[in-house]
């Protein structure tokens, strides 16, 4: 009888430290997953920019403090395309749609967008630097996360990706 | 063979990209709360009950912030490829164009032909019509906006688009800076749904309205039965039949009807239709006027006249010309 206890005991714990290896296993995937992810934009709106400018902080990851800069500003660019940004509290500025509402602009476009993201690429062109919020930095596990504060050239681009037919324009087929 | 399949693809490619759907016209129009609460009113006796009204022609004049956040939102919707019907020239063509009818005569003395409807329909107008509604309210030394900007069809009187808000308080920064930012801030989710809205539109056609009447002086009504694809019915159902055919995806709501009126809501209109062999933009005069000459056919044989009301309403008045 007490043989047939610690048998059942022992196939309990076995089990328990499986389902713990496995729920381990799953976060794991889930933070690969989120890390991995094109909709995944740390983003929240500063204030109104001017004239046809968006002013956002934006965060971004690397392994080093600068890769993690570059990944902000290409982030704040793609958040500007696929997502748009959200509104600032207090009513400091409202929401601002994404620049193509077509959800699978990212794959119909794959080459386009392939070569604008590419290191120092056309996105660049998008991108100021602003001096509205201090850089944050992040020293992480094996890397850093950098939050920087962005002006982005909205109208600019929404500008570009209409001529290049991947946004559609407000007048067009009239 | 190759060849001549490549010309017919490439014509009819060129067909599809060069037609155009009837662009329509978008106007900024202050709101009737804002105009009365700050007293650009008129105020009317009709048969003893008083009826205030916006008086726009003051407001323009009397209102530096109203002309600004108008030239800023024009100044917008023109980088987006609409221009804004301005209000304010408008009414003063319309001034104009009053004065030029009433005064002009040819050699042989005739004035120029006008009927009151002639006269009624000499008003500014637009298909989407943009209602802007702020005001600069004060929070103890602070103040701040409160913004409110409807796109309405001016047709279906449905809300294609919208934007609203409060900003937020500041001491410092002047009411006219702060309207500015209003509008730099609510331009592009307003833009976003007028998006949604167009795109809509092309998916499903165009959204009107359509009244079927009838002259008293016609001697019948649409509850008449006539023989027809070897059915017998009344005309009013041939009517709905033949919308059933002619509309997007048989869309369209009958939402009122007598035997003297058919008043049909939400018709999906298609964009464009054929004529000679290439692709036109469809508006609603020239749906009405299909509907008229399927009635002028056997076995109906009914005269009919088309009223136009603007790009997204025509009545069908059935019985006379």
């Amino acid at each position: 009888m007490r043989r047939v206890l610690k048998l059942a005991m022992t196939l309990i714990a076995i089990a328990a430290i499986n389902v713990t290896v496995l729920n381990a296993q799953t976060r794991n995937q889930v933070r690969k997953m989120e890390y991995n992810s094109s909709y995944n934009y740390e983003v929240a709106t500063i204030a109104v920019g001017v004239d046809g400018t968006k002013l956002i902080e934006v965060w971004g990851y690397g392994k080093k403090a600068e890769d993690a800069t570059r990944n902000a500003k290409m982030n704040a660019v793609a958040c500007a395309i696929f997502k748009g940004f959200p509104a600032a509290g207090g009513g400091k500025a409202a929401k601002t749609p994404p620049i193509c509402s077509n959800s699978n602009a990212a794959d119909e476009h794959y080459d386009y967008f392939e070569k604008f993201f590419e290191p120092g690429g056309q996105y660049l062109l998008y991108v100021n630097m602003s001096s509205d919020v201090a850089p944050k930095r992040i020293k992480m596990d094996k890397h850093y996360k950098c939050g920087i504060a962005v002006s982005i050239a909205f109208d600019e681009l929404r500008k570009e990706l209409e001529k290049q037919g991947i946004a559609r324009a407000l007048d067009a087929g009239f | 063979m190759k060849k001549l399949i490549l010309i017919v693809v490439a014509a009819l490619f060129s067909i599809a990209s060069y037609s155009q759907a009837k662009k329509p016209t978008i106007m900024v129009v202050p709101s009737d709360r804002m105009c009365i609460s700050q007293g650009y009113s008129m105020k009317f006796d009709n048969q003893g009950s008083e009826v205030v009204l916006p008086d726009y022609k003051k407001a323009f004049q009397n209102d530096a912030s109203l002309r600004l956040v108008i030239t800023k939102m024009s100044g917008i919707m023109a980088d987006r490829g609409f221009p804004l019907k301005d209000l304010e020239a408008e009414m003063k063509k319309m001034e104009q164009e009053a004065a030029e009818v009433s005064m002009m005569t040819s050699k042989m003395g005739s004035m120029i032909a006008e009927s009151p409807i002639d006269a009624l329909k000499r008003t500014a107008k637009a298909d989407i019509i943009m209602e802007l509604d702020y005001e600069v309210k004060q929070q103890g030394p602070k103040q701040y906006i409160t913004f409110n900007l409807k796109g309405l069809d001016a047709y279906t009187s449905k809300v294609v688009a919208s934007a609203a808000g409060t900003g937020a308080p500041s001491t410092a920064a002047p009411a006219e800076l702060l309207l500015e930012e209003a509008v730099l801030s609510y331009m592009d989710e307003f833009n976003g749904r007028l998006m949604a809205h167009f795109e809509d539109m092309f998916a499903n056609g165009r959204e009107v309205r359509i009244n079927v009447m009838v002259f008293d002086g016609w001697g019948s009504d649409l509850e008449a039965e006539y023989d027809f694809d070897g059915e017998t019915d009344e005309l009013n159902i041939f009517i709905e039949d033949w919308m059933a055919k002619n509309t997007v995806q048989g869309r369209f709501s009958l939402s009122d009807g007598t035997a003297n009126m058919m008043r049909f809501e939400q018709v999906r209109t298609p964009l464009f239709y054929e004529r000679n062999g290439s692709q036109r933009a469809m508006d609603t005069k020239k749906f009405v006027t299909d509907l008229k000459k399927f009635l002028s056919d056997e076995p109906f044989m009914i005269e009919c006249k088309v009223y136009l009301k603007g790009l997204g309403e025509a009545w069908l008045i059935v019985g006379e010309k």
